[in-house]
């Protein structure tokens, strides 16, 4: 094996075919579920929507990785993948409440989801800040761009030497926020759609009350939206390699790629989670 | 500046550990059915040795694929395989292909389209260009599913969906109700197979990359973890399967872990520059 | 009313929890290296210098502490409906989950130390019987405190999710909070503390980090007071936090305008946290001032 040799060759734009290939197999998801799944049709839809809204959120979760952890990167130190999830899944915790509670629709719980992975980045981005400035004394600056493009700080001159730029200046926290954001309400839209589906369906497959079903119904949901979460982070932290500083990233304009990366994984992926009541 | 991701070359080729993982972990699968074939429990290990199968091949198959810069570090790959098997595996658990002796085939199947597709995504549309891509990640996804299916059997002794998600309690002699949330199922004990499965198929290789890794220790700890993994998955099979069968499974966990963390023990000891206790800082002899 | 003074004193009680979960998080990720700051670690034999510190590379954070909240949710869940009381069976499950992290914490040793022997980094015993020990009583607080809480969600406030699934989603928030909030103080401040203090690390001093303490050689257990100075109890606070206000935010205000005043009140907490943030920014822009003078940098 000669891989280790070998480097990949990743390149910018979107691949037009591929794309149309991916928009190709959902269509095709969505008609075999209209097929043999009519009444989870809306739900399906909704997964894939839920799928790239993930997709889209992780482009804005400034990330620096390794060199972050070391003052040499903007951003959180982290992974990508995983900051995402957090997030998310914290969101997923806070849509999932409000989903048990039968007087709420769908617009509060999936802004309770939003919510909740809005908050977990808020504090978290904002502690990372207060480590840097009061723990090690080095205020934020941006390496990607010469001025904040919130605020207009100059940031070039805040850069300490030997490095490109450390903390987490104000436009990449909003992209925190952001990015927090949508994971939850993508993660918790998921459950959602595949909980109604589920609490819908099971009742007659098990021949037992809904209310007696709704603990299967309730794990099968959240498991397929931590599974769906955690592909959807990864394939679109492979879109970005790793790392981002937040959307004046450069890296931020290959999100369409990611979008429909996400949808098309979602589409598949959910179909099967629908088949699970269908076969 | 960060740490190159490094490997061995050569040892046992891809394909023969991939043959291997696969038959081994799906002849362990179908052996679990003599749970329904004898109407007993004992055989829920076999599960356990499924996943200890798959886990050797996808280490293997992680180490090909990371050996590529994916800019992501090796854990995310065990968390897509993963996050891709899970949905494979509950669909293939369905009462339909579980009654006809399918569920473990179907769990391959089913987690080749998923890792399939997700493959052909990463390499084509986020235009990644890997070669290895595609064919890494379907065999994950498979590795995924293979891993949760397994450890699935060892808790409930088997994998039917109906099994999984219903118990019947007695009451009072005769009346017998039904419980679905003291259940596999009902409990999201799947979420425990997918951490341990998804940090046990990252490990081996993450643990052990560098100029120095060698095939075999890269193995021997790829098995290990999956005996340590199947230590919880027994105990909590406590609850799920009569005492004599979580007993037997706990037994086959402790000694199989035993066994190869004492192996792996002797291999690093192999590898090492030096094996020193309560030893200085030894500078090294070279130009520095 | 009662019911809401419940939920506001089982809400105090998890947001304390997680708190110490998040200090105990830290300081163990801390003792073992693990996370980013590893990877300096790592590549410190590369570069000629032998060191040590412990090794100890599972993962990222979040996934690790993602499974041993698990293990113990699970286990301590199936222990739970055999009838087993709670706190018995929580603490049961977490000594096993402990067990596993450390077998994992020394085959990660062994194995990355055993492949930088073209560098002549060697493996040292007792760096692994006396530091594993140390990060296994550490994750124990940590495992402990994130699935009691856990378990208050369930039974006190009612969450629908069962315990294991609970633990997947706070164990990798747990391990979000920690590594983003506690990696730059000890990946900069202490791996490399001899660097000019108040700027991030030249990429040139890569992999030269302090490999000896003020008497004798660096043992990692150090960077347990070291991450107790600060790093540790951010790291808590940010965790508590999280917790603390995604709970008090649900329980005070989830019957206030239909659903919306819950959704409401996070809006108004996000904007404050911006509103600080913001601040701080600033005072650091004002009070320690540019590295360089724009202009030069202009050219």
């Amino acid at each position: 094996m000669t891989a280790i040799a070998a480097k990949s060759t990743a390149s910018e734009g979107i691949n037009p075919v591929a794309s149309v290939i991916g928009i190709v197999i959902i269509i095709a998801a969505v008609a075999i579920t209209a097929v043999v799944a009519n009444f989870a049709l809306a739900a399906l839809i909704g997964v894939i929507i839920g799928g790239l809204l993930i997709g889209f959120g992780v482009h804005f979760v400034p990330v620096g990785g390794a060199p972050a952890a070391m003052g040499q990167s903007p951003g959180i130190a982290t992974g990508v993948a995983m900051l995402a999830a957090g997030a998310g899944l914290a969101g997923l915790f806070g849509g999932a409440w409000a989903a048990a509670n039968p007087e709420f629709g769908i617009a509060i719980v999936i802004a309770a989801g939003a919510i909740g992975g809005g908050l977990l980045m808020a504090v978290t981005c904002l502690m990372v800040n207060v480590v840097y400035i009061f723990g090690m004394g080095i205020p934020a600056a941006s390496g990607k761009v010469a001025k904040d493009p919130i605020t207009g700080d100059s940031q070039a001159e805040y850069k300490s030497q030997g490095t490109e730029g450390h903390g987490l200046p104000f436009v990449s926290y909003v992209g925190g926020v952001i990015g927090g954001m949508l994971g939850g309400a993508g993660g918790t839209l998921i459950y959602y759609e595949l909980l109604q589906v589920y609490a819908a369906r099971l009742p007659e497959i098990f021949g037992a009350t809904a209310e007696g079903v709704l603990p299967v119904a309730i794990s099968l949901a959240g498991i397929f939206a931590v599974g769906m979460f955690l592909m959807n982070a990864v394939l679109a932290a492979y879109n970005i390699t790793g790392t981002i500083e937040g959307p004046h990233d450069p890296k931020f304009k290959r999100f369409p790629r990611a979008v429909i990366g996400c949808a098309v994984a979602s589409a598949v992926a959910g179909l099967f989670a629908v088949l699970i009541v269908v076969v | 500046m960060t740490v190159q991701v490094t490997a061995s070359t050569g040892g046992i080729p891809h394909n023969k550990i991939m043959a291997f993982g696969l038959v081994g972990s799906l002849v362990c699968l179908y052996l679990t059915y003599l749970n329904q074939y004898l109407s007993v429990e004992y055989a829920a290990f076999f599960g356990g040795l499924a996943a200890v199968f798959a886990l050797i091949w996808g280490t293997d198959t992680i180490k090909h694929l990371c050996s590529y810069g994916i800019g992501t570090g090796v854990p995310s790959a065990g968390m897509i395989a993963f996050g891709s098997g899970a949905i494979a595996m509950l669909l293939a658990t369905a009462t339909q292909f579980n009654s006809m002796f399918l569920s473990p085939i179907m769990a391959v199947v089913f987690g080749a389209i998923i890792g399939g597709v997700a493959g052909w995504l990463a390499n084509s549309v986020m235009r990644m260009n890997i070669p290895v891509m595609v064919r890494s990640l379907t065999e994950m996804a498979i590795i995924g599913a293979i891993v949760l299916m397994g450890f699935t059997a060892v808790m409930a002794g088997g994998f039917g969906f109906e099994a999984l998600s219903a118990r019947e309690f007695a009451l009072f002699g005769s009346l017998a109700i039904k419980n679905f949330e003291f259940t596999v199922l009902g409990g999201c004990l799947v979420a425990v197979s997918f951490m341990l499965g998804a940090i046990a198929l990252q490990h081996p290789f993450n643990a052990c990359l560098g100029p120095g890794e060698k095939q075999d220790r890269t193995l021997m700890l790829a098995a290990e973890c999956g005996f340590l993994s199947m230590i919880p998955v027994a105990v909590i099979s406590f609850a799920f399967v009569g005492i004599g069968a979580a007993v037997l499974s706990l037994i086959v966990a402790v000694v199989g872990w035993y066994y190869t963390y004492a192996r792996y023990i002797e291999l690093s000891k192999r590898d090492a520059f030096a094996w020193l206790d309560a030893k200085p800082i030894l500078e090294p002899k070279g130009e520095d | 009313m009662e019911s809401v003074l419940l939920g506001i004193g089982v809400t105090a009680l998890a947001g304390a929890l997680a708190t110490v979960a998040g200090a105990a998080e830290d300081t163990e990720s801390n003792i073992g290296s693990q996370g980013d700051p590893n990877s300096q670690v790592q590549l410190a034999p590369q570069m000629g210098y032998i060191h040590r510190i412990y090794n100890k590379a599972v993962s990222g954070e979040p996934p690790a502490y993602g499974l041993w909240v698990t293990i113990s949710a699970g286990v301590a869940w199936a222990f739970m409906i055999t009838g087993m009381n709670p706190v018995l069976a929580i603490v049961i499950a977490s000594a096993l989950a402990v067990f596993v992290q450390g077998v994992y914490a020394t085959t990660a040793y062994l194995g990355r130390t055993a492949s930088l022997a073209k560098f002549e980094q060697p493996v040292y015993i007792d760096v692994i019987k006396s530091v594993t020990t140390v990060t296994m009583a550490h994750a124990f607080v940590a495992i402990f405190t994130t699935v009691a809480m856990c378990y208050l969600l369930v039974e006190a406030l009612g969450h629908p999710f069962p315990l294991p699934l609970l633990g997947i989603v706070w164990g990798i928030a747990l391990g979000a909070a920690g590594s983003a909030t506690g990696n730059p103080f000890y990946g900069k401040e202490r791996q490399y503390q001899t660097q000019n203090f108040g700027a991030g690390v030249p990429i040139s001093a890569s992999g030269n980090i302090v490999r000896y303490a003020e008497a004798g050689q660096r043992s990692s257990l150090d960077n347990g007071w070291f991450t107790a100075k600060l790093g540790g109890p951010a790291s808590g606070v940010c965790f508590g936090l999280i917790v603390f206000l995604e709970l008090w935010r649900t329980v005070l205000f989830e019957s206030v305008a239909g659903g919306w005043g819950a959704i409401i009140a996070g809006v108004v907490i996000i904007l404050i946290f911006m509103i600080i943030d913001r601040y701080i920014e600033v005072w650091a822009r004002k009070n320690y001032g540019p590295y360089v003078k724009a202009e030069e940098v202009s050219a």
